[in-house]
């Protein structure tokens, strides 16, 4: 059937584009917006512009997720194709399983020089697992080190696609962006649906706007949603009376009512995003659905470090932010922690260290605040000798090893992507830091896939850098929660002039606690600025010093000469100074920088 | 009438040393004269808008203001006379180096009114010179200061340097012991400071020379301390120390002391001419252009020769004063910060000496505050709590 401002369902699709970091996938959505005049070429810049002033003024980000392009096929109809995004990165892997879940097709694009790459897989099984049709696109053809021929033959062993129905473009050049589209049509089935059946939409995105609330993005299952609506969100029964419903074209565009297949939005006033999660089904008010949509489970953290201030008096400031950018962001979370040498702040839980970095960066850029965040950690299972287990994700709070039976630790399963003469220096990589070999598959000639069981812990820190750095760029990877295993763990602690510094101290293998040490020990010397007075510094673990150094005490620190002329010079330099200082955290008498908190990121070079 | 100084900037040397990042240029002879004309044209200008300033002390610094002949160095302090009404007995000092200045020339500087010699000696060293691009010899710098003694200079100074690449702890005591033995009034020892776009930071930065150490530079300046202070000179600012005359009174600069110099670290107000000299009327701190022959032109012209000019507030003043102030042994007293600024030392700087209290860095006592003897090595860390932020 028919419904108002959108296509018959037949004339829908739903489609996403999937592809490794850099193989084209925003080119290639430009393109497609570009031939269905959803963006005039001219606009393209424009548009982004004034997209960036709107970020400026409103301090929120726009996010064009969803984009909804009208294209008229070869039949002679016209289409409805929504494009909707998804992250790249695994540590959003939640995310775009639901946005996956929004679609019926995904146009998996694969870089015509670097073949097939981790995300490329990850995302591809993703996409299967939801039983999406698939069409497979070589991008970069114009590049002079292509081999299109090879990496179609790559697709086909992978996929059971004939190579040569495997489509050829150049986003940047446009060629073949056209034969793409028309194949959207033609291999992307249309949804499944009912308008006249209840209501069920799955929210698959979301932002919030401080005029409209909550936006959440959705895909329409069944039924019809209007502005009048009264909605329902399943997992907490929030009321939802609309103030809007619409499509994104790409800005946001009012429409009387999504039907059943559409892709749209609705701007449900709400004030928080947890009210309206990620995953979570919408429903009618007045005749709710029996069962949700499947799928829906709060995103679990598995990175967690400390966040503070470095001026205390920041404190609410933080917090303000904190709850301000979980307005966007429901996978954050962070409660209250007080630490004695960091004072008041923040145990944030981060999906993963890109997601950590990204929050750091908007707190620090957007909020104007300077923090100070201590390593990563992981969570860990703790067995105490009382049969209790507890759980610890902040090494500073490791009960006493008398008291502790058994420590878990979580595991993962991790997949390296690379050419094969690297083999030799990833197997040492991964059993440097613990990983258990599985097995290793050969893709074609030249390149392989190595699969691993390593711990979280090892690869939280510096391991992506050194994957890149020992493999010249060539090598990706791709990871996923395996389990939790017990490990012979340690808690290591730092003393700073003879007092521990609870924001330094780590949990670590008992093999490598003695070379850590004093890596950090000597690391931590580097970093330290010279006091007025030496300051020791000791790695112990339990009652046992096993590694210590000094930092010695500054003995000069003033300018020879300061007559008529330099006053405005020496002042300037005093107060750079001043500057300098003021951004180091006191802890006891003294005086540590960012670094120090961050030294323990650089043990494994 | 507030007192002050004229500061008179000679941008000229022989040659350029590899530490200097001062305005001075080698190789402009053909610009002394056109210069020193330039520069008197200003004195006469001045004179006749001193804002109600009386000038007490003139020092002619450089570059090498000895480069210049007698007459010209002549000519400079009469028109400080004539229009700046600089007194007969007023402290008169100049910069000299030894290689640009001979008995004859120095006897027509005292003859002209200088009364007091700054000497650049830097080091009594002969390696240690010649690394540092220095036109004399050790036996050019001590026949500089007999001969300077010959013709009746009773008031000289002696710029010697520390922590030079290569300089052990023992040489520079050797330095320092022939330098005692010449009996000089006034001595002022500056630690090496690496300047940026030097040769000497090119040098250290290439690995050519080592870095400076700044461990054994405080040796030095601790022995420095105990040997002067043995031989009967006082410390009256960081850098600086006098010979103690029989009329010295404690809590007061010895009478050596460079009575010019002192209107800086008690931030008086001074006259500054030349290129790259800075100046401060009280209310504002300006500075002029760099460039000599733009400098020349400019004056001829009858334009401005300033670069910059910026007004200074009370808190600025305020800490200005504390900052230059803290450099002297008596530190800066709570009666001469009443009376210049109405208010009281210990309320506005309340913060700051919480802060330093117990690191013994400051002393603080019925009188004032002023650095403790640990405080001297370390008075960055004192003076930048007395820059008060927005300040």
């Amino acid at each position: 059937m028919t419904h108002n401002n959108a296509a018959p369902i037949a004339h829908v699709r739903n489609f996403c584009i999937i592809a490794h970091i850099d193989h084209g996938k925003s080119t290639l959505s430009d393109r497609l917006l570009e031939l269905t005049r959803t963006i005039g070429e001219r606009d393209m810049a424009e548009q982004v512009l004034d997209r960036m002033d709107l970020e400026r003024e409103k301090g929120i980000t726009i996010k064009a997720k969803a984009v909804r392009m009208l294209h008229d096929h070869a039949d002679g109809q016209q289409y409805e194709l929504n494009l909707i995004d998804t992250p790249g990165h695994v540590d959003f892997s939640y995310e775009v399983s639901h946005a996956l879940s929004a679609c019926e097709g995904a146009v998996l694009v694969v870089d015509a020089a670097q073949g097939i790459e981790a995300q490329t897989l990850a995302n591809l099984y993703l996409a299967l697992e939801h039983d999406l049709d698939i069409i497979p696109v070589i991008n970069k053809i114009d590049l002079p080190a292509a081999r299109p021929d090879e990496v179609a033959h790559e697709i086909e062993d992978l996929l059971g696609v004939p190579a040569d129905e495997v489509l050829r473009v150049s986003a940047k050049e446009g060629l073949g962006a056209q034969e793409l589209l028309k194949a959207i049509v033609e291999r992307i089935r249309p949804p499944m649906g009912d308008d006249s059946r209840p209501l069920r939409a799955l929210v698959f995105d979301s932002h919030y706007d401080s005029y409209k609330g909550v936006i959440a993005y959705v895909r329409v299952m069944d039924g019809i949603i209007e502005a009048e609506s009264l909605l329902l969100t399943m997992s907490n029964r929030r009321r939802i009376e609309p103030m809007e419903v619409g499509v994104f074209g790409p800005q946001m565009r009012p429409v009387a009512q999504l039907g059943a297949g559409d892709v749209g939005y609705v701007a449900t006033g709400l004030k928080n995003v947890r009210d309206c999660r990620v995953g979570d089904t919408i429903t009618g008010a007045t005749q709710p659905v029996a069962e949700p949509l499947p799928g829906f489970a709060p995103p679990k953290p598995m990175v967690y470090a400390g966040l503070y201030p470095v001026d205390n008096a920041d404190y609410t400031d933080l917090r303000d932010a904190l709850e301000k950018l979980q307005l966007n962001d429901a996978s954050l979370v962070f409660q209250p922690e007080s630490s004695t040498a960091l004072n008041m702040g923040f145990r944030c839980g981060f999906l993963g260290l890109l997601h950590m970095e990204i929050v750091q960066e908007r707190l620090e850029r957007e909020h104007e605040l300077e923090l100070l965040a201590t390593a990563p950690s992981v969570e860990y299972q703790v067995l105490l000798t009382n049969g209790e287990v507890i759980i610890v994700d902040n090494p500073s709070e490791l009960p006493n090893l008398s008291q502790v039976e058994e420590i878990h630790e979580p595991w993962m399963h991790i997949s390296l992507f690379s050419p094969s003469e690297y083999i030799g220096p990833l197997m040492e990589l991964t059993t440097g830091r613990r990983g258990e070999f599985e097995k290793l598959e050969y893709l074609d000639e030249r390149r392989v896939v190595l699969e691993f069981y390593i711990p979280l812990a090892e690869i939280l820190v510096d391991f992506h850098d050194q994957l890149k750095s020992r493999t010249r760029g060539y090598a990706s990877m791709d990871y996923a929660f395996d389990g939790h295993r017990p490990g012979d763990l340690v808690k290591m602690d730092i003393l700073v002039n003879e007092e521990p510094v609870d924001a330094l101290s780590l949990i670590v293998h008992r093999d490598s606690a003695y070379d850590k040490g004093s890596l950090l020990v000597r690391r931590l010397k580097e970093v330290i600025p010279s006091q007025l007075f030496a300051v020791p510094i000791q790695a112990a673990i339990g009652s046992k010093v096993i590694a210590r150094t000094n930092v010695k005490a500054t003995r000069k620190d003033v300018l020879a000469k300061c007559y008529g002329g330099d006053v405005t010079r020496k002042r300037k330099l005093l107060e750079r100074q001043k500057e300098g200082r003021r951004r180091l955290k006191r802890v006891g008498k003294v005086d540590l920088p960012q670094e120090a908190f961050m030294a323990v990121l650089r043990l494994n070079d | 009438m507030t007192r002050g100084g004229i500061y008179l900037h000679i941008p000229f040397c022989e040659a350029k040393c590899i530490y200097c990042d001062f305005c001075s240029y080698a190789g402009l002879e053909a610009l002394h004269g056109a210069y020193v004309d330039a520069l008197l044209v200003q004195i006469r200008q001045s004179g006749s808008s001193r804002h109600g300033l009386t000038f007490d002390t003139l020092f002619v610094g450089g570059g090498t203001p000895t480069v210049l002949t007698s007459e010209q160095l002549a000519a400079i302090v009469a028109a400080c006379r004539t229009w700046l009404g600089l007194p007969e007995d007023a402290e008169a000092t100049v910069e000299a180096n030894p290689g640009t200045i001979t008995q004859a020339s120095l006897a027509a500087l005292l003859q002209a009114g200088y009364n007091r010699l700054s000497i650049g000696v830097q080091s009594l060293h002969d390696q240690e010179l010649a690394l540092l691009g220095r036109i004399h010899d050790v036996r050019g710098a001590l026949e500089a200061i007999t001969a300077a003694r010959a013709v009746g200079f009773s008031n000289l100074s002696l710029d010697l340097m520390y922590g030079l690449p290569h300089q052990p702890l023992a040489r520079w005591q050797a330095t320092l012991e022939r330098a005692l033995a010449l009996a000089p009034e006034h001595l002022s020892l500056y630690a090496l400071t690496i300047e940026e776009r030097t040769p000497l930071a090119r040098s250290i930065a290439l690995g050519a020379l080592p870095a400076p150490d700044d461990d054994l530079a405080a040796d030095m300046y601790e022995l420095a301390q105990e040997m002067l202070s043995a031989c009967g000179y006082a410390q009256y600012e960081i850098s600086n120390w006098a010979r103690r005359s029989p009329g010295d009174q404690p809590g007061q600069p010895p009478a050596r002391a460079c009575q010019h110099n002192l209107h800086y670290w008690r931030n008086e107000p001074y006259l500054g001419l030349g290129v790259g000299a800075h100046g401060y009327d009280g209310q504002r701190r300006y500075a002029h252009i760099v460039d000599p022959e733009e400098y020349v032109r400019r004056v001829a012209a009858g334009e401005s020769t300033l670069a910059s000019s910026e007004a200074i507030s009370r808190d600025q003043a305020m800490d200005e004063t504390m900052i230059m102030g803290l450099r002297l042994a008596n530190g800066v007293t709570r009666d001469r910060f009443r009376r210049r600024f109405g208010v009281e030392l210990d309320a506005v700087y309340a913060e700051a000496l919480a802060a330093l209290a117990n690191t013994g860095l400051l002393e603080v006592d019925a009188t004032g505050i002023r650095l403790a003897p640990r405080g001297y090595l370390l008075g960055n860390r004192v003076f930048a709590e007395f820059m008060r932020a927005g300040s």
